[in-house]
């Protein structure tokens, strides 16, 4: 557990100030077609400082964390923070203060000890195993098995303290077939957890269902045949529906990008979807429920509370950092966050969902006489203009309100502002996604989900 | 650094480990970053890295940490040592063998405020120059260090660099209407010159303002795409992933795991890593697993030559092995001035950069066009908006209908303009 030689040096803040000690610890083994291609532990851990003056910031972090280290990073922050000052000369007043706010926030999860290297390697060869037993007809397949720690001590001239430790669990399973002309074609199924991996994962054969549905899905889309390109009716499958809240309307409601000249600059109180999507960025509890990776302090000392970003169809909000709030005259609710120690915090998604609504997914298909039933998304990518893309790994033609054949991999894309305005229904059950990282600079872990949707998109083919 | 890296290799052999190496690697980052056309942050980074990997019985073991202190080291052997031994024996895993050992100091030295005084002038030339172009981020660096690699057969390399890098993302922007963002860098070695005409640079930015009219394509249609070396990932990228490289010929997904000697392009392509090239500015003298890098054809005239396999990729797959630098591509340039490619497309695309899907096995690929242009008898005419593109890489590589006489390179890749035909283009 990180010792805190950070409270200490409180005394010494002159201006906006915060110091952060944190240490990632990431376990890894990859089995490929059999072989352990990485068996390997990575552990990158330091203290950084960061202080503001006058509109600027100044930045330094080390990877030795000791009470004099941190006196010099904090120094060396405060060098490059009068450098900026004297230099640039923007004159901005110090941030507003966050008065009223907790001292301390204490430790949420209990750390717990480090688990050996040989339950993550146990796991991946039995799981392999078991894949390669009943999965006759795979070509090739990559099993990965992940376990990322981690924690933070933070100290604000002005905010909450925070002690954090956030262990997310993964494994990732990869099969490939080949198509009747020798053409291979994959399928990726993730399962991710929040905790210590062998609280989650200690019999492969928990995962037989998913893996059972995963090779049929492999199955069809190995006789699957190209998409008709152009716009077409589509339903959304819960899995796409967190990429879409992410990467189509989460990136562009970033108050960072929307001064940098983001199409939700203009459309702040328009209708920007229909009335039937509510989207929310939230903190740590989401209908009730605890979120999949909460946050209760962001690392710029702001204690987190859910950002509202549509209600029921129109843009209410962006997320914030200290300064972006100041500049749109709002108050900030903890999204600046970093990853790494010798990362500085950036305005981050925590958990970015869509609202469930009312209808049922089979309905949803029911409705639709030719389009595509789009189940799994390998990435996706978003425009400051709105326009965003996503991978489809598997879908489905849908023709007459039923399912017909797979298709092969596709991208589809559209315009978020518009392509929301075309939701017409919205199923009533969600499901979450963390396995992912978030890049925009730094890596992030983000958390992010959503019902199904039935909407137009265009889609790429033949 | 050496003598911390043959500590670290001393300790794993005393741990246990047959065969062993280390890279330890100090080095410092200072960082200027620019948001909405302000800057916002100046930031120093102290990067040590150590990297250790332990063989016992054909058993490997990898632990990085980011401390070079001798505690530290001692903690690391003992993790990178246990993992070895929990882990599968595989008898192609190996280090590499001792051929000839180096030191190299490509090191030239700081000019911090060449770096703040560049990062200045393009924010200026770009509110003097270009102003409906904000730039969204924007960071610019000068990064130095020290690196060396030991393991147990005697290998030793030392290597001392430093370069400038900056990379730059953008919007062109009027009213509310505005274009996609783009972005583009270059890595450097010193300051003589302006940020902005470094690579495509300037093109890029001056497009993007050209970008904020787009015009939509109605139909579909079959044509050409002009990719330009800004949209290197769509080409180059994917056939070192899914056709190259270790991870697909382990696994038997490369389609053209067989195709070596044979005929997998037109004859117009030479693609190949060329580390050595004086235009790349990284140094990237050895690679990962202790081998001095060399220039490698991947294809020449259009027949594949060589895969990009790393000692354990070729140990495994029984294919020859390439030490080299994968990410240190160059296609050959063509005998086609760009202004002469233009004019022989007759309906297509110019391809500045592209948001796809990730390329499977099976070398489809489909995305969105980005920055990109129409290109109709000829000429560059509108930018386009929610155009998608589909073709199949290893189908389109044999349609290539020209090359440029021109390359660009930001100091890393160096490539040219290429012509391919049999694109399926669709709009709305």
């Amino acid at each position: 557990m990180l010792q805190d030689y950070l409270t200490a040096q409180k005394a010494n803040f002159k201006d906006h100030t915060e110091l952060r000690a944190q240490v990632n610890t990431n376990k890894r083994v990859t089995m490929l077609a059999g072989n352990m291609v990485a068996n390997m532990q990575t552990v990158k851990g330091g203290v950084s400082a960061r202080v503001y003056r006058g509109g600027t910031y100044g930045f330094a972090s080390g990877a030795e964390y000791t009470p004099e280290s941190v006196k010099s990073v904090l120094a060396a922050a405060t060098q490059n923070a009068i450098f900026m000052d004297t230099n640039i000369k923007k004159g901005e007043p110090p941030l507003p203060s966050l008065a009223g706010a907790p001292a301390k926030m204490e430790l949420k999860k209990p750390i717990f000890e480090d688990i050996p290297q040989s339950i993550l390697i146990d796991y991946a060869r039995a799981l392999d195993e078991m894949i390669c037993t009943k999965y006759k007809k795979i070509s090739s397949r990559t099993i990965i098995a992940d376990a990322l720690y981690k924690e933070k001590l933070l100290a604000v001239s002005d905010g909450t303290d925070n002690h954090m430790f956030q262990p997310r669990a993964m494994v990732y399973v990869f099969l490939t077939m080949e198509t009747n002309d020798g053409v291979p074609v994959e399928l990726l199924k993730s399962f991710s957890q929040v905790g210590r991996f062998d609280e989650f994962f200690t019999d492969p054969r928990t995962l037989e269902e998913d893996l059972d549905s995963l090779y049929k899905a492999l199955n069809e889309k190995s006789e699957g045949v190209y998409a008709n390109a152009g716009l077409r009716q589509c339903v959304l499958h819960p899995d796409l529906a967190g990429m879409l809240s992410h990467e189509a309307v989460g990136h562009t409601v970033e108050a960072d990008l929307v001064l940098g000249g983001s199409v939700a600059g203009p459309a702040l109180n328009k209708q920007v979807a229909s009335e039937l999507v509510s989207m929310t960025d939230f903190a740590h509890t989401a209908f009730g429920e605890p979120c999949p990776l909460p946050v209760y302090v962001d690392d710029e000392g702001t204690l987190a509370e859910d950002a509202a970003l549509i209600k029921d169809g129109v843009l209410v909000g962006y997320m914030h950092n200290r300064e972006s709030a100041r500049h749109f005259g709002v108050k900030p609710q903890g999204n600046a966050r970093a990853f790494e120690f010798s990362d500085e915090p950036l305005i981050r998604m925590r958990n970015t969902v869509i609202h469930p609504g009312k209808d049922k997914l089979e309905d949803l298909i029911a409705g639709v006489d030719d389009g595509y039933y789009l189940v799994k998304t390998s990435n996706g990518q978003a425009d400051s203009t709105g326009e965003f893309m996503f991978g489809i790994d598997l879908g489905y033609e849908i023709k007459n309100g039923k399912l017909g054949k797979a298709i092969r991999e596709t991208t589809i894309s559209g315009v978020a502002f518009e392509m929301l305005k075309t939701v017409d229904m919205i199923s009533d059950d969600m499901a979450w996604e963390i396995s992912g990282f978030c890049g925009k600079k730094q890596a992030m872990t983000t958390g992010m989900g959503g019902p199904a949707l039935r909407c137009k998109m265009n889609i790429g083919g033949r | 650094m050496k003598d911390i890296a043959q500590y670290a290799l001393e300790q794993l052999k005393k741990a246990g480990a047959d065969k062993a190496s280390c890279r330890a690697t100090k080095g410092r980052k200072d960082e200027f970053n620019i948001e909405a056309n302000q800057f916002t942050l100046l930031r120093t980074v102290f990067t040590d890295d150590l990297h250790l990997k332990a063989l016992v019985g054909g058993r490997k073991g990898v632990t990085i940490i980011n401390k070079l202190d001798r505690s530290s080291i001692d903690e690391a052997v003992k993790s990178c040592v246990a993992l070895a031994k929990s882990a599968e024996p595989d008898s192609a895993e190996d280090i590499s063998p001792l051929l000839e050992n180096k030191d190299f100091n490509t090191y030239s030295g700081s000019d911090m405020e060449g770096l703040f005084s560049r990062s200045k002038e393009y924010l200026q030339q770009v509110r003097d120059e270009l102003p409906k172009i904000m730039i969204e981020g924007f960071s610019s660096s000068y990064s130095s260090g020290e690196t060396a690699y030991v393991n147990s057969n005697g290998v030793c390399f030392t290597a001392k660099n430093d370069y400038y890098h900056f990379n730059s993302m953008f919007v062109g922007k009027e009213g509310e209407k505005g274009s996609s963002f783009n972005y583009s860098g270059a890595y450097l070695k010193d300051m003589s010159k302006p940020l902005i005409n470094a690579g495509m640079h300037r093109q890029l930015l001056e497009e993007a303002e050209k970008s904020i009219h787009t015009r939509m394509v109605e139909e579909k249609f079959t044509g050409k795409i002009i990719v330009t070396p800004a949209c290197s990932d769509v080409l180059w990228n994917t056939l070192m992933q899914n056709f190259l490289g270790d991870r697909c010929l382990i696994e038997g997904t490369s389609r053209w795991k067989d195709s070596l000697g044979q005929t997998v392009a037109d004859k117009k392509l030479t693609f190949r890593a060329t580390p050595h090239n004086t235009l790349i500015v990284t140094d990237p003298h050895f690679t990962a697993d202790g081998f001095l890098v060399h220039d490698v054809d991947f294809i020449k005239d259009g027949v594949l030559k060589s895969f990009a396999l790393s000692l354990y990729g070729a140990n495994k797959t029984g294919k020859p092995h390439a030490p080299t630098s994968n990410y240190n591509i160059e296609v050959a340039t063509g005998d086609t001035p760009l202004a002469e490619m233009l004019k022989g497309v007759d309906r297509g695309i110019l391809l500045n950069r592209f948001s796809g899907g990730s390329p499977g096995a099976s070398g489809d690929i489909s995305g969105v066009a980005k920055n990109s242009f129409l290109i109709e008898n000829g000429q560059v005419t509108d930018a386009l908006q929610e155009t998608m593109i589909s073709f199949n890489i290893l189908e389109s590589l044999k349609n290539i209908t020209a090359i440029s006489k021109e390359a660009v390179t930001e100091g890393v890749t160096v490539l040219p303009w290429c012509c391919l035909d049999g694109v399926t283009v669709s709009g709305k």
